[in-house]
């Protein structure tokens, strides 16, 4: 269904005749969208179009940049490993393209995912972004490493034992660290004086053993990329007192973390709002809390909270089984935060950009800008009604969903079987 | 038809000039409104009547907590009459109606599990009318629920249609359906009599056995004379004075229950109706309704294996089939019912005037029309719309204010903050 994107030239598309909700702060009225080589070549009004370029006509639809996602533990054939203490491994191994996830991500506009290890783990190894177009992880793949996930939610145990786990393996992390410093700083001081020697005494043979060079574990490495700031740390944060250890953690070993809060957190916003973190929400947005004394319930309602406290925020959606209808949804999320007050304009960056920037991959998605993967959606309708549906999603050029030939969508809607089925 | 939807340009400004202007109308107004006996003029921008008319703008009187006058100009009662003026956009709509609900009723389950035919349980008596769950409902716009027993056994009991608020008349018929069900769940967990000392030594086991069941004990009340029956409950069903619901979902099921129909003459009401679009023919004929399970926007099949159909209600509704909605989140249930293809009318009828009706209790609620309960939900905007909030709920012709969000009482809960207690949820919009 899905060609490979990194085939050879393809021929160029212009998406002519709708509204371009480009997410640079400009939306263009019948507007043109050029994608050449799987970029944006052009975006703009009355743009000349190649001759020999597919036409998609848009009239009356709306196109946007892609959704992305920024924290998913779908899409893999398992979302932890036993194993609790990996930051080592990949999703990238673990990735299944034919997982019902992309076809699902594909037909709902998500154009860019980080698959994210669960949060059933200590450290859980590391994140990437990519595409959810194609048929094989290599042709996938946006950003190789996007952070290493480390959950503070205990997987069996309690909480005293699973953070002693993880300081532990940090701490060790970290003097390894400060010792391969500090033989770096001898063999240094050595070589030098060595040097020195040498130029004092030519041609006399260095007596000094030479300081054996430990090969690193795939461990250690990826401790020390933790460490030195190199790997992000995505810290999933269950409740909201799991949000000061994060801060602890972050504050002592000096981590460029980014938070996933699940919706207790919602207590810790101010905290959050201080350390400026970049935060998912959980995916239930809207619920009631029942007080564990009064019994008194109360609504809560996530993205009002985090926004008064002025934390950005991006969405997730529920992976399974969630009794909120439409949580499956980017959009619905979306539309959620702005039925409770926040700004169009916000919710769609929350949906795009936003997310890019998280995960350091703005400089590819998240707008309709000239250079940028051709990663769009063509919606029916303006983005955050009921009613709209994604026409065609396009991910790096190529046409990967089309509502039109969408066999199973079909089924669904009209309660036929098709042939195709 | 379209002229009703609302600029999703104009959204954003309306919903910020709502929550202010909604705070201070409770803050001021609130208390003053808490009496039935006044009358009341609410004026919006539109007001779907669920009666064939959509007033824009339309004007509605409440008069001693039932509905007066509905026009696109009413003048008010007398110089006492209260006046809300919703703002620009805003729609009035009848309170939504659930015609099949679980929710509010006791925490000891819905289901008898020693017996399997227990047609004389009434769900009226597991009311709890504290319980939060009722609040959760009329905060999502719920006015009325028809209360049933569970699903888990043959003949549940009878079902008890009510107001989600205690205005002090919110019984509208602690007498209602039978509710009987064709599926599998009633043999959920019944084990062989090798274990005589559990209380799960009931009957049945497998689906021809629920299907027995019903049968004979529809036989046996049959013969039955109308004094010396067992079942009183289900003798006034074989003599149409009672009507029966019975909950089911794949094809073959309603099939069946067509066929037990046939054989006792009933006119049943069709419940869960998961596969009702693979017999919609047999159904548009038989005149049987249908009240659907809710949707879910990610499934492709159900319980039982059903297979869904997403857009079924729009499948029913060409193929002349009456169906209602029902859910905890009805707004939402409908919303995406209306995105999956039916029109914007059904869908709100199917939220209201139809499960009403379906009910029998059209004379009281589901509608804007005189002399019906004043149940009304005034909404921002468009109530199909995911971005519209609801400003407050009527029932009865009291006005009860939407809860406020949790930044307004914040400050007080601080002390509870980062407290290690358990805290109970619930997920809900």
């Amino acid at each position: 269904m899905v060609a490979g994107s990194f085939s050879v030239a393809q021929k160029p598309i212009a998406i002519k005749g709708g509204k371009v909700i480009t997410m640079t702060g400009e939306t263009i009225e019948n507007g043109t969208v050029i994608v050449r080589d799987g970029r944006i070549a052009a975006v703009g009004k009355d743009l000349k179009v190649p001759v020999e370029a597919q036409i998609i006509d848009a009239t009356d639809q709306v196109v946007m940049p892609g959704f992305v996602e920024a924290h998913t533990s779908s899409g893999m054939s398992q979302a932890n490993e036993t194993n609790q203490t990996v930051p080592y491994l990949s999703v990238i191994d673990s990735i299944d393209p034919m997982n019902s996830y992309f076809r699902d991500a594909r037909r709902n506009g998500i154009t860019s995912v980080a698959i994210t290890p669960g949060n059933s783990t200590l450290i859980g190894g590391q994140a990437a972004v990519i595409k959810t177009g194609g048929d094989f992880v290599d042709e996938m793949i946006l950003k190789p490493v996007a952070g290493i996930k480390i959950s503070l939610r205990p997987v069996s145990g309690g909480r005293m034992s699973h953070l002693a786990k993880l300081r532990k393996a940090l701490d060790a992390a970290k003097k390894k660290l400060a010792d391969k410093a500090e033989a770096k700083k001898d063999k240094d001081k050595k070589e030098s004086a060595d040097k020195k020697k040498d130029t004092d005494k030519e041609k006399k043979p260095s007596t000094a053993t030479q300081p054996e060079t430990k090969v690193e574990s795939e461990l250690d490495k990826a401790m020390f990329a933790l460490l030195e700031g190199e790997i992000p740390a995505i810290i999933y944060c269950e409740k909201a007192m799991d949000v000061g250890q994060a801060i602890r953690l972050i504050k002592e070993y000096k981590l460029d973390a980014k938070m996933v809060l699940g919706r207790d957190c919602h207590k810790a916003a101010a905290q959050v709002a201080q350390m400026d973190l970049p935060v998912v929400l959980d995916s239930t947005m809207v619920y009631w809390e029942e007080d564990p004394r009064t019994k008194e319930e109360k609504k809560i309602v996530l993205p009002e909270i985090f926004r008064e406290h002025g934390v950005k925020f991006v969405f997730q959606v529920a992976r399974s089984n969630s009794q909120t209808l439409g949580s499956n949804f980017l959009w619905y999320q979306a539309a959620t935060a702005v039925k409770y007050g926040m700004s169009e304009q916000d919710a769609l960056e929350a949906l795009t950009i936003l997310p890019a920037k998280l995960h350091g991959v703005e400089k590819f998605v998240g707008t309709i800008e000239k250079g940028k993967d051709a990663d769009l959606v063509i919606l029916s309708g303006d983005p955050l009604k009921v009613g709209t549906w994604v026409d065609k999603t396009i991910v790096s050029g190529e046409v990967v969903y089309e509502k039109d030939k969408d066999e199973q969508l079909k089924r669904l809607l009209t309660g036929e079987e098709t042939d195709s089925e | 038809m379209e002229q009703l939807c609302l600029r999703s340009k104009n959204m954003k400004r309306l919903i910020i000039q709502f929550t202010t202007a909604g705070l201070i109308f409770f803050l001021l107004a609130a208390p003053q409104l808490a009496h039935a006996e006044d009358s009341i003029l609410i004026s919006a921008d539109t007001v779907y009547t669920m009666n064939g008319k959509t007033l824009s703008p339309g004007q509605v009187l409440v008069v001693d907590g039932k509905i007066k006058a509905v026009g696109k100009t009413v003048s008010a009662a007398d110089s006492s009459t209260q006046e809300i003026k919703l703002g620009p956009g805003s729609v009035l709509m009848p309170g939504l109606v659930d015609p099949y609900s679980q929710t509010g009723l006791g925490d000891d389950g819905t289901d008898e599990r020693t017996e399997e035919i227990t047609p004389n349980f009434k769900a009226i008596h597991s009311v709890d009318w504290e319980k939060s769950a009722l609040r959760r409902q009329r905060e999502n716009g719920t006015t009325t629920m028809c209360v049933s027993p569970g699903r888990q056994n043959v003949f549940g009991g009878i079902t008890a249609i009510i107001k989600t608020y205690d205005a002090g008349n919110p019984i509208l018929n602690e007498d209602g359906a039978l509710i009987a069900s064709m599926c599998s769940d009633p043999t959920a967990s019944n084990r062989s009599r090798s274990r005589p000392d559990t209380i799960f030594v009931r009957q049945p086991t497998n689906r021809m056995g629920v299907v027995w069941m019903l049968r004979s004990t529809f036989d046996k009340v049959n013969r039955a004379s109308a004094g010396e029956s067992e079942f009183p409950e289900i003798k006034q069903v074989l003599t149409g004075k009672r009507p029966l619901m019975i909950y089911a979902r794949m094809s073959h099921d309603i099939t069946t229950v067509e066929t037990l129909a046939n054989t006792f003459k009933l006119s049943p009401i069709i419940v869960g109706g998961h596969e009702a679009y693979k017999v919609k023919e047999m159904l548009a004929e038989r005149k049987y309704p249908v009240i659907l399970d809710r949707i879910d926007t990610r499934a492709t099949t159900g319980a039982e294996q059903s297979k869904l159909c997403w857009n079924q209600a729009a499948v029913l509704d060409q193929a002349g089939v009456t169906f209602a909605l029902c859910g905890n989140d009805l707004l939402d249930q409908a919303r995406f019912v209306h995105r999956h293809g039916l029109s914007r009318e059904k869908t709100l009828a199917a939220i209201t005037a139809t499960p009403a009706k379906l009910l029998g209790v059209q004379d009281k609620v589901g509608m804007i029309k005189p002399k019906l309960d004043a149940d009304l939900i005034a909404f921002s905007g468009d109530p199909l719309d995911l971005t519209s909030r609801i400003q407050w709920v009527m029932v009865n012709g009291q006005v009860l204010a939407h809860s406020k969000s949790i930044t307004e009482t914040n400050e007080k809960n601080n002390d509870a903050k980062l407290g290690g207690d358990s805290v109970k949820t619930k997920e809900g919009n």
